[in-house]
């Protein structure tokens, strides 16, 4: 796509059509309100018009998983649920993010049992945490805007296409479960192609290219 | 603005008329008097004796034992007669209201679990609570859904929580768990942390296999349940 130009493949087309889908993308978010416990609330100051999320082109939320391209799990998630929070989020058009919204979604907070997953990112792949409990709404447009800083570093043009270490285009396993190698079923299939190629690397960062945009 | 007559009412320079209202327990009508007519909130609705009575009079030996804790009155009657129970308490004593079912685990020897089983009277305003022991032998207790249809859902939890079956109830699924836990979360027996590997996390990928949390997966536990949804053809199985 980009010519022998350097730079992990990048050319003056590939970074300027990345800047224009970067910058369309990071202002455009459309959230999933995956509300589960009292972090909803907070959330929907969020979207109120107090805190306005409209400045940050994401006043949109989308209750329909084909419309989303960032989900904010807000709230504790049961074992139960965290089935339906998968179905979800794999109805979701890439690309996609995901936020963590509170102490129980990141860790599991103050629900330390049997029916409470202990941190959404051991069957999603978080982008950004957010502590408290439950946050408040400045903190969940810093979490937004952390999410737009992310998209406007990202490599979309070769990401989605061609270049780019498997590993580093979508972050699918939760860095913890590296830890426990065979103890989590590798896929089936062999065509698969997000699975990681190399298990002990622990590194599933998104945006882990190692040069910045020459822009 | 309160007024004159309400019994609620208190001159606040009057430190003797400011008094900590508390509910008459059973023998402090006799001793002190104004303590039973002071209190506004004493309408001493957990009191039942005459519909105890009734219930003697009319199920006798199903009437295992009386109990008042706290001025509350509490009727251990005989476990496979708690739904003719229930129907009387209903039709002639009119408690017309469910309010709460549930269970407990006393982890003794014999008897070990108890279901309550909370009733109110809206028109006569009183309460009264009944018990059924259970023993771990034989989990089965008869379901008061036919009398009140509120019953369907806290039986439900009851089953989900301690495992108890619910006879002729129209739904026993779990409430809370899916319906392929293989336990009770309120048993007193069951860790509080959960058993590793009783409930699998969903695939990491759209096709793939269900996976463990890390704290199971620690303890070597690998998922072997399928989430799948049933099938609704009935000639594939």
């Amino acid at each position: 796509m980009a010519g022998p130009s350097g730079g992990n493949g990048q050319g003056f087309f590939t970074t300027r059509v990345d800047a224009l889908l970067n910058w369309a993308r990071s202002n455009s978010l459309m959230p999933m309100p995956m509300g589960l416990a009292c972090c909803a609330i907070e959330m929907m100051g969020f979207a109120g018009p107090k805190y306005d999320s409209a400045r940050f082109g994401s006043e949109a939320m989308r209750f329909s998983p084909r419309q989303a391209d960032l989900m904010i799990v807000a709230g504790w998630c049961s074992y139960k649920m965290s089935h339906a929070i998968r179905r979800v989020w794999d109805q979701m058009g890439d690309p996609k993010w995901c936020v963590a919204m509170g102490a129980c979604a990141s860790t599991g907070g103050m629900h330390r049992c049997y029916g409470v997953v202990q941190g959404v990112d051991n069957f999603l792949p978080v982008d950004v945490y957010i502590s408290g409990c439950p946050p408040r709404p400045e903190s969940v447009l810093h979490a937004l805007m952390d999410i737009q800083e992310k998209i406007r570093n990202e490599y979309s043009v070769v990401q989605d296409y061609e270049f780019g270490k498997v590993r580093e285009r979508a972050p699918i396993q939760p860095e913890n479960t590296n830890k426990f190698p065979g103890q989590l079923e590798k896929p089936k299939t062999q065509d698969y192609t997000l699975e990681a190629s190399d298990p002990t690397a622990a590194d599933t960062e998104e945006e882990s290219s190692p040069e910045p945009i020459a822009a | 603005m309160s007024k004159p007559d309400d019994p609620r009412a208190s001159n606040p320079q009057d430190p003797e008329k400011l008094r900590f209202h508390f509910t008459p327990s059973a023998d402090s009508d006799s001793r002190r008097d104004d303590r039973a007519t002071d209190n506004p909130h004493a309408k001493d609705t957990t009191r039942v004796p005459e519909v105890i009575e009734a219930l003697q009079d009319e199920f006798g030996a199903a009437v295992l034992e009386l109990e008042r804790y706290a001025n509350e009155d509490t009727v251990y009657v005989e476990k496979r007669r708690i739904r003719e129970i229930c129907r009387f308490l209903r039709a002639e004593e009119d408690f017309d209201y469910f309010a709460d079912l549930g269970g407990i685990d006393r982890f003794t020897e014999e008897d070990r679990y108890e279901v309550f089983y909370n009733l109110v009277s809206t028109e006569r305003q009183k309460r009264i609570r009944l018990k059924v022991r259970v023993d771990e032998t034989d989990m089965t207790v008869p379901s008061v859904t036919d009398v009140y249809r509120a019953a369907n859902w806290n039986e439900r939890e009851a089953y989900d929580m301690f495992g108890f079956e619910f006879v002729d109830h129209p739904d026993p699924r779990r409430m809370y768990m899916p319906e392929d836990f293989e336990y009770h979360p309120l048993r007193k027996e069951f860790p509080q942390l959960g058993v590793p590997g009783s409930l699998p996390l969903p695939p990491q990928t759209p096709d793939g296999e269900l996976t463990m949390d890390p704290f199971a997966a620690a303890h070597g536990s690998k998922p072997v349940k399928s989430y799948d949804e049933p099938s609704t053809d009935p000639d594939s199985e």
